[in-house]
C-alpha cells in the first residue's frame, strides 16, 4: 500500500536479523568485538553501496560529505534525579536528489521518505512518564507523553490533500520503522497549527513552496522495548559499539521518565544543494535511589545503564561525554572530565566537564562514577523555571465538565504564550466558555490572537491556538467547558473505565534569558552547539501533562435487551393505532347475568371453556358501523 | 383578548421570569430531559459566539440551529444582553396566547358544524356535544395547562430553542384552525426546517385546505411549501456567506442521522448506543419513518373529517418518538388535549398514564444522578425510565384516538345501545 513502508520492511528484517547475531557476539565475545572494528559492521555495509571500507575508523572518500556524532549529557538535577541525554547526530551533505538513492550512515528509510514525499522536516517523541519542570528545570528536547510526531511539508503547488496523505504514508512508514501505533495518526486527532511549530528546515528560496505543517499525538502509546530495538538499528554502529551500548532496553525501562526521538530536517541553498540532519536522541531521568546500592544517592554509568561504556563508535567523527558541574550534592566525580568547558549563554553560565572518548586509552566498558564523600540526605529545593504550565480536568460526575490550564510566569518580565491544544473529537468543547484569568488579580486577559477549528465527532479534533501575553511573577487559567459525551458501546477500549486519553497542550514561548534552558539552537547540530550560543531570544515550547478522561459507559452485555425492549415500545403504539385503522366497531351484545364479581367472572370463563360452547345467543346479531370511526374498548 | 387571562399571563411569566433570572436557569439549562443537543441554550450561545468570530458553525459538531434562527439570535443577544432570557420567556408567553386564540377559533367553528348536523346526533348525547360555554371554558385549560404545566415552565426556564418550536408550531396549528395558509406554510416551514419531523403537518393541512378533494388543489399547499422551504434554504445559504451548504447537514443531517448519543426522555439514544453497526442504517431508517410517514397515510384516511385532531396526534407522535425530544415538545401536545374534552369521557387510561408520568418524571434525576454522578447505578436504569415514559405518553395518544373515535359512534348512535331489549357493548370486530 506504501512504498516506504514495503522498503522499510525487508531492510529492517534484514537488520533485526544481523543485529540479533551481532547482540549474540557483543555478550559472549566481547573483546572481539571490541577489537575487530567492526566485522558486523562490514556485514552491515554490504547492503549500503559505493562503501570502502579500507579504513579501520571507518572514513572514507565520503566522508567529507557525511559526519557521525555521539554525545552524552549527565546532568544530576536538584531533587536527587540525574538527567542523561544521548543524541546520535548524522549530518549529511547529499547534494542532488537524486543521491539519496546511495546511502550510508543515514537509514535508507530515512532518505527514501524524502524521495518519495515533500517531507522538510519530521520529528517523533516516544515518552513514558512525565517531566518534572518544577524540579528538573527544562529538558534538551521536550516531548509529550506517549507518542508525538509533526511534520514539515514542502513542495511547489502542494495542496492540503496531498499533505494529508503524504502525511499518512510518513506515519505508516515510522509505525513500521520503530513498531509504534503511528499509523493510527490520521484526520481523526492530526491538526494543522498555525503558531505553534515554527520551521527548522532551510529550502531554496527560488522556488514558489508552499509550506504546511501537521500535528498529531497518541497520548495513550505505551513505550516499549519494542520501540527501543528498531530505533537502536537506524544508528551507524547499531547497539554494539558506542553510547548506544548503554541503552540496554532492561535498564531503560527503569527509570522514572525517558524519552525517544527522531528527528530530521532538510538544509537547502539556493542550487537546490541539500544537507540531511538525522537526530536521534534518548533523555532518562534516573532516581539514584533505585539504581544505586550502597550510599543512596551516588551513582555511575555503570549503575545507571548496567554496564560501562563500550568504546565509540568506529564511524562518529566524535564520541564525547558531557558532564554538568554545577552538582546540587558535592559529588566526587572519578575519573576526572579530561577538560572543562565554560558556556556562558544569555546570561547564564554553566559548566561542563567533556570525556572525549575517542582519545581515551583503555576504551574498555568505561565507567564514571559521582561519589558523595559523606552521606547526604538533604537535597536542595530546585529554583522553578521561567515558565510552568499544568493542567487538569475539574467538576464532578460524568456529565459537563471543565479543562483548565495553569499557567505560571516566574520571569521578571511579561511573556508572550503560544498555548496550542488538539482536543480529541470525545472532548467537545465550547469555545465561547474560553476565558483565559490572571489567578492572582481575577482580571481576565483577552488574547490576542485566537485560532480555532471546531472538530466534528469521529472525525476530527478541536484545534485552538491562542497567543496571548502573560504579565511577570504570575500565573493564568486558561479554562474550557466541556462535555462527556456517549460513544457507540463498540468505540469504547477494552478496558471501559480506565478512560480516554487526551494529549498534552503546547506551550511555546520567547525567553530573554536561557535560566535552565538547555536546547539545542535552530543553526546548530550537535548538544555542543548550544554552548555559549547567545542569542536575542530562546524560543522554548513545553508540554502540560495527558489527562484522562472518564466517560460514562452503556452496559455493555445488553444489546439485544435494549433492541428488544425498544422495539416493544414501538410496537405498543403501533398496535393500537393499527387497529384503530384498520378495524370496524361491532355492538356486542351483553349478557344480562354476567357475574359482577372478579372471581364470579373467571369461574364463568372456565365453565364456558369446560363447555366449549359459546354463548351464541347475544353475539353481535345486529352490527353497526358508524359512518366514521370504530372503536375498540368496551363501552358500559 | 380576554381581560380576565392577563393575570394568568402576568402570573406564567412571572414564575418563568423568577427561574430565569436565579441559579435555577443552570441547573434546568443542564438536564438532559429539557435541553438536549438540537436546543440547548449553550449550544445556541456557542453558535452565536461562532458566527461573530467569522467560524462557520456548522464547520464542527456543536451547532445545530438553523442560520436565519442564528442569526436572530446573535441580533438579540446584541441588543438584549442580559436580557436575552426576557425574549424566550416572551416567546413562551406569546404561544400561550396564540394556542388560547386557536381554540377560541375552534370550538367556534366546532360549535357551528355541530348546528348543522345536530339533527343527525343521538338523543342522549348532549354531554358528548360541544356546548355553548365551552368556548370560554376550552381556551382557559389549553391557556392553563400551557402556562402551569411544569414541564413547559422547566422548558422556558431553561432557556431551550424549544420555546421557538413551540411558538412555530402554535402559529401552525392556529393557521390550520383559522384556514390561513400563509400562515401555516411560514409557522410549518420555518418549524421543518428547525426539526425535520413537523414537515408531516402538511398531511392535515392538505385535508384543511382542500375541501373539494381535488388533486389539484392539493397542490396549492404542497407548492407553496416545496417554494417556500427552497426560499428558506436560499436564505439561510445567503446568511452563511461563505459558499457553504454544510448547514444542511448541520441541521437535518444531524437530526436524520442521529450523532449525538447524549441520553436524552426519547427512545434512540440507547438504542443506537447498542446497535449492532451493520443493522445502524436500518434501524435508523425504521425509526426515522416510525417518527414520520409510518402513521401519517392510515391515520390521514381515518381522520379525513378531523384535521385538526389528525395535527394533534401527529404532533403527539412526532414528540414521541423523535430523535432528540425533551419535555418542552411533551408540554406542547399536553396543552392541546383540552380541546377534546368533550372524548375525555372515554379516555379509560387516565389513571395509568397519569402514574406513569409522575412516576417516570421523578425517576428520571434520581437514576441519571445515580448513573452520572454517584456511578451506583447505571445506563439500563434510565433507560427503563425513559422506556416508561415513553410508554405513558403512547398510551396517552392512543387512547385520545380510540376516544375520539367512540365519542364519534355514540354521538350518532346514543350512548346506550339496545339490542334485543339488552345494553350492548361497542367492541373491535
Amino acid at each position: 500500500m506504501y512504498p516506504g513502508r514495503k522498503m522499510a520492511n525487508p531492510l529492517s528484517i534484514f537488520c533485526i536479523l544481523v543485529l540479533l547475531l551481532g547482540q549474540q557476539t557483543t555478550r559472549i565475545f566481547t573483546q572481539t568485538v571490541l577489537d575487530g572494528t567492526g566485522e558486523g559492521l562490514n556485514e552491515n555495509r554490504k547492503q549500503l553501496p559505493a562503501t570502502s571500507t579500507k579504513n579501520n575508523n571507518g572514513k572514507d572518500g565520503l566522508a567529507n560529505n557525511e559526519e557521525y556524532h555521539e554525545e552524552l549529557v549527565v546532568q544530576p538535577l536538584a531533587n536527587g534525579f540525574v538527567n542523561t541525554y544521548f543524541q546520535f547526530t548524522t549530518r549529511w551533505r547529499y547534494g542532488s536528489k537524486e543521491n539519496l538513492h546511495n546511502t550510508r550512515l543515514i537509514p535508507r528509510p530515512i532518505a527514501e521518505i524524502l524521495l518519495y514525499s515533500d517531507v522538510k522536516e519530521f520529528h517523533i517523541t516516544l515518552t513514558q512518564g512525565l517531566w518534572r519542570y518544577e524540579s528538573w528545570g527544562y529538558p534538551v528536547q521536550d516531548a509529550a507523553p506517549g507518542a508525538e510526531a509533526w511534520s514539515w511539508f514542502a513542495g511547489e503547488n502542494l495542496t492540503e490533500s496531498d499533505v494529508d496523505e503524504q502525511w499518512k504514508r510518513v506515519t505508516s512508514t515510522f509505525s513500521g520503522i520503530i513498531c509504534a501505533s503511528l499509523n493510527f495518526m490520521d484526520k481523526t486527532n492530526t491538526i494543522t497549527p498555525q503558531y505553534g511549530f515554527k520551521p527548522q528546515f532551510v529550502s531554496s528560496s527560488t522556488k514558489n513552496l508552499t509550506k504546511h505543517v501537521r500535528y498529531s499525538s497518541l497520548p495513550r502509546e505505551i513505550v516499549c522495548t519494542e520501540n527501543l530495538t528498531p530505533w537502536k538499528k537506524l544508528l551507524p554502529c547499531n547497539s554494539r559499539h558506542g553510547f548506544a551500548s548503554l541503552l540496554n532496553s532492561g535498564h531503560v525501562h527503569n527509570t522514572n521518565y525517558h524519552s525517544l526521538g527522531i528527528k530530521f530536517r532538510t538544509l537547502c541553498n539556493n542550487q537546490d544543494e541539500c544537507i540531511l540532519e538525522f537526530t536521534e536522541s534518548a533523555n532518562m531521568v534516573y532516581d539514584p535511589k533505585l539504581v544505586g546500592a550502597t550510599n543512596n544517592l551516588d551513582f555511575s554509568l555503570r549503575r545507571m545503564f548496567g554496564q560501562g561504556l563500550n568504546g565509540h563508535c568506529p564511524l562518529a567523527d566524535s564520541s564525547k561525554v558531557y558532564v554538568n558541574l554545577e552538582l546540587p550534592l558535592p559529588y566526587e566525580m572519578t575519573p576526572l572530565p579530561q577538560y572543562n568547558i565554560t558556556s556562558t549563554r544569555g546570561g547564564q553560565t554553566s559548566h561542563y566537564g567533556v570525556y572525549d572518548i575517542q582519545k581515551l586509552k583503555d576504551q574498555k566498558l568505561f565507567n564514571i562514577a559521582w561519589v558523595l564523600r559523606k552521606p547526604q540526605h538533604q537535597v536542595l529545593s530546585p529554583t522553578p523555571p521561567p515558565l510552568l504550565a499544568h493542567r487538569n480536568i475539574v467538576g464532578y460526575g460524568q456529565e459537563k465538565g471543565k479543562i483548565i490550564t495553569q499557567i505560571t510566569n516566574n520571569y521578571y518580565n511579561e511573556l508572550p504564550i503560544v498555548l496550542q491544544e488538539n482536543i480529541p473529537w470525545y472532548m467537545p468543547v465550547y469555545i465561547h466558555t474560553l476565558q483565559i484569568k490572571n489567578h492572582k488579580t481575577g482580571e481576565l486577559i483577552q488574547p490576542n490572537s485566537l485560532q480555532y477549528r471546531p472538530g466534528v465527532q469521529r472525525t476530527r479534533p478541536y484545534y485552538l491556538e491562542l497567543a496571548f501575553k502573560i504579565p511577570s511573577k504570575s500565573s493564568v487559567e486558561i479554562s474550557l467547558d466541556f462535555d462527556y459525551i456517549f460513544l457507540k458501546w463498540l468505540e469504547y477500549p477494552p478496558d471501559a473505565n480506565h478512560g480516554h486519553y487526551v494529549g498534552s497542550s503546547v506551550i511555546t514561548t520567547q525567553l530573554t534569558m536561557a535560566r535552565n534552558y538547555t536546547a539545542i539552537p535552530l543553526s546548530g547540530y550537535r548538544f555542543s552547539d548550544s554552548f555559549n550560543a547567545t542569542r536575542n531570544s530562546y524560543i522554548l515550547t513545553i508540554r502540560t501533562e495527558s489527562l484522562i478522561l472518564s466517560l460514562p459507559t452503556p452496559d455493555f452485555s445488553m444489546p439485544y435487551n435494549v433492541i428488544c425492549l425498544a422495539c416493544t415500545v414501538v410496537a405498543l403504539a403501533f398496535g393500537p393505532i393499527h387497529s384503530v385503522a384498520t378495524k370496524k366497531i361491532v355492538v356486542e351484545q351483553q349478557d344480562s347475568d354476567e357475574p359482577r364479581s372478579f372471581v364470579g367472572k373467571i369461574m364463568r370463563k372456565l365453565k364456558k371453556k369446560n363447555k366449549n360452547s359459546p354463548t351464541i345467543d347475544g353475539e353481535a346479531e345486529n352490527t353497526l358501523t358508524s359512518s366514521s370511526s370504530i372503536g375498540s374498548e368496551k363501552v358500559k | 383578548m380576554d381581560k380576565h387571562i392577563i393575570k394568568w399571563l402576568i402570573l406564567g411569566a412571572a414564575i418563568r421570569l423568577y427561574l430565569c433570572t436565579s441559579e435555577w436557569v443552570h441547573i434546568l439549562g443542564n438536564r438532559v430531559e429539557i435541553a438536549t443537543p438540537l436546543n440547548s441554550f449553550k449550544r445556541v450561545n456557542e453558535g452565536v459566539y461562532l458566527l461573530k468570530q467569522g467560524v462557520n458553525p456548522y464547520d464542527g459538531d456543536m451547532v445545530h440551529e438553523i442560520p436565519v434562527v442564528l442569526w436572530f439570535l446573535t441580533f438579540a443577544a446584541e441588543y438584549l444582553k442580559h436580557w436575552l432570557p426576557f425574549l424566550y420567556v416572551l416567546i413562551d408567553i406569546c404561544t400561550a396566547c396564540v394556542l388560547y386564540k386557536a381554540s377560541k377559533v375552534f370550538v367556534r367553528r366546532k360549535l357551528t358544524v355541530q348546528c348543522a348536523e345536530l339533527v343527525h346526533y343521538a338523543k342522549d348525547t348532549e354531554e358528548l356535544q360541544y356546548h355553548q360555554s365551552d368556548e370560554s371554558t376550552i381556551p382557559f385549560l389549553v391557556l392553563m395547562a400551557y402556562l402551569f404545566n411544569p414541564l413547559s415552565i422547566f422548558n422556558s426556564a431553561g432557556l431551550t430553542s424549544t420555546v421557538f418550536s413551540n411558538l412555530l408550531l402554535s402559529l401552525a396549528l392556529y393557521g390550520l384552525i383559522d384556514h390561513h395558509l400563509l400562515m401555516f406554510l411560514f409557522a410549518a416551514v420555518i418549524e421543518s426546517h428547525r426539526n425535520l419531523y413537523p414537515v408531516i403537518l402538511l398531511a392535515p393541512a392538505v385535508l384543511v385546505f382542500n375541501k373539494n378533494g381535488k388533486l389539484k388543489t392539493i397542490l396549492h399547499v404542497i407548492v407553496p411549501f416545496i417554494v417556500l422551504s427552497f426560499a428558506l434554504f436560499r436564505l439561510n445559504y445567503s446568511l452563511m456567506g461563505d459558499e457553504s451548504w454544510n448547514f444542511i447537514d448541520g441541521t437535518l443531517g444531524f437530526i436524520f442521522f442521529y450523532r449525538d448519543l447524549q441520553p436524552n426522555i426519547g427512545l434512540f439514544w440507547y438504542f443506537f448506543t447498542e446497535m449492532f453497526e451493520h443493522f445502524r442504517t436500518m434501524f435508523l431508517i425504521t425509526f426515522q419513518m416510525n417518527a414520520t410517514v409510518l402513521y401519517l397515510v392510515p391515520l390521514s384516511l381515518k381522520l379525513r373529517k378531523e384535521p385538526i385532531l389528525l395535527a394533534t396526534i401527529l404532533i403527539g407522535l412526532m414528540s414521541i418518538f423523535r430523535a432528540y425530544p425533551c419535555v418542552g415538545d411533551v408540554a406542547f401536545y399536553l396543552a392541546l388535549l383540552p380541546l377534546w374534552k368533550r372524548s375525555w369521557k372515554f379516555m379509560v387510561h387516565n389513571f395509568i398514564v397519569f402514574c406513569f408520568f409522575v412516576v417516570s418524571l421523578c425517576m428520571l434525576p434520581a437514576l441519571w444522578h445515580l448513573w452520572i454522578y454517584s456511578g451506583s447505578a447505571n445506563a439500563n436504569f434510565y433507560f427503563g425510565a425513559t422506556l416508561a415514559f415513553s410508554t405513558g405518553q403512547i398510551f396517552l395518544v392512543t387512547d385520545l384516538l380510540f376516544a375520539y373515535v367512540k365519542r364519534e359512534f355514540c354521538l350518532f348512535n346514543g350512548q346506550k345501545i339496545i339490542v334485543q331489549g339488552k345494553e350492548a357493548k361497542i367492541v373491535l370486530g
